[in-house]
């Protein structure tokens, strides 16, 4: 029995590790209905094409949120740059939707699903 | 993100994987370190350190450079293991430069060593006279081996034509006020015996001793929590304020 769990702790102990550094990829797809990113990004996408700046605006306050839970999830297997990074673009959307600037706001979109892409990878 | 939380975690990673690799990398890697196996000590842990503190990449690929060095180390170990020539050429081969009280010049040429470094590593060994050395020898690892002439070296009781009786090795029996069962019993004792041999020098319970060893001849080593030393010799040459 000692021999067994001289063996196997370690086996064990590695394995975990192994799935907590890989974990990224998994666990920012959407667990339950609110946490769904790339949804989210293509739904502002939608409503600033459409000119919809105050619909757009609330989505982003909710795509923050969205990705405050997020990030407790991917923080121990994501690079800190990716997440710094999809940070600031959520926060220059932001500044891009109050100024009603269309292709600064598509920009940031296109830069922050790349960045969501790359969490974990 | 939680940088702190993110590096506590990662350090626990870092920690117990190098413990496991150092683990399976075995003594070797301690205590008979040629060159290579400093740089590749100092590597890995350089990589332990990146994986836990760099955040700016994923603990993934440092682990993985982590697992990639403990294993060809683990490799080159086990190649050296089954095919001599292999650890000949990798780890090196014990070279003679004193033989016979002479300098082997050309060995020492060889290995790129001046005769003051020889000169420094006798010292080390307290070895002060050139003419007391038969034969040096410099070990993969940089040490030096020394065999004296034999009239330099200690007398020992055959040389006395004196019989000594082995004394075994000791064997710890209390370790921190707790008995160690397992180790009595491999001594043919029991715990009768010990707590009749404490109550012998005047001590009433096993939790009173730090450390108790016994060898195969029957030598007992007792030390107890409470020394009862009036004057600790202070070796220190400053009083401080504490």
């Amino acid at each position: 029995m000692r021999k067994f769990l001289i063996i196997s702790i370690p086996i064990v102990t590695i394995a975990i590790f192994i799935l907590i550094m890989l974990s990224g990829d998994f666990l920012k797809r959407p667990l339950g209905k609110a946490d769904n990113i790339p949804e989210s990004i293509q739904l502002i996408v939608n409503d600033i094409e459409s000119e919809k700046w105050d619909a757009a605006d609330e989505k982003t306050t909710q795509l923050e949120k969205t990705w405050v839970k997020i990030v407790r999830r991917v923080q121990f297997s994501s690079e800190r740059d990716e997440i710094n990074a999809l940070s600031v673009n959520i926060a220059r959307l932001h500044g891009a939707i109050w100024a009603k600037d269309k292709s600064g706001s598509l920009e940031e979109l296109c830069e922050a699903y790349e960045h969501w892409d790359e969490l974990g990878n | 993100m939680n940088e702190g939380l993110v590096v506590f975690v990662r350090s626990i990673i870092g920690f117990f994987s190098l413990l496991i690799f150092a683990k399976i990398l075995g003594k070797q890697q301690i205590s008979q370190l040629t060159f290579f196996d400093y740089i590749l000590g100092i590597t890995i842990g350089s990589i332990g350190a990146s994986l836990t503190t760099d955040l700016s990449s994923r603990s993934w690929p440092h682990w993985i450079g982590l697992f990639t060095w403990a294993l060809l180390g683990y490799l080159t170990e086990y190649i050296t293991m089954k095919w001599r020539y292999a650890a000949k050429l990798l780890e090196g081969e014990p070279t003679i430069v004193i033989m016979n009280g002479k300098i082997m010049e050309a060995a020492l040429k060889k290995m790129k060593y001046r005769v003051s470094e020889i000169m420094e590593l006798l010292r080390n060994k307290e070895v002060f006279d050139l003419v007391q050395v038969d034969f040096a020898i410099i070990e993969p690892n940089g040490e030096i081996s020394i065999l004296l002439k034999p009239e330099y070296q200690p007398l020992t009781a055959k040389d006395m034509h004196i019989q000594k009786a082995s004394e075994g090795i000791s064997t710890e029996l209390i370790y921190d006020g707790i008995l160690i069962e397992e180790n009595l019993r491999q001594l043919n004792k029991d715990k009768a015996w010990i707590i009749d041999q404490l109550k012998q020098q005047g001590i009433n319970d096993i939790s009173e001793v730090f450390l108790a060893t016994l060898n195969p001849a029957g030598s007992l080593y007792l030390d107890m929590y409470k020394d009862h030393m009036k004057k600790i010799t202070d070796i220190g040459d400053y009083k401080g304020p504490y």
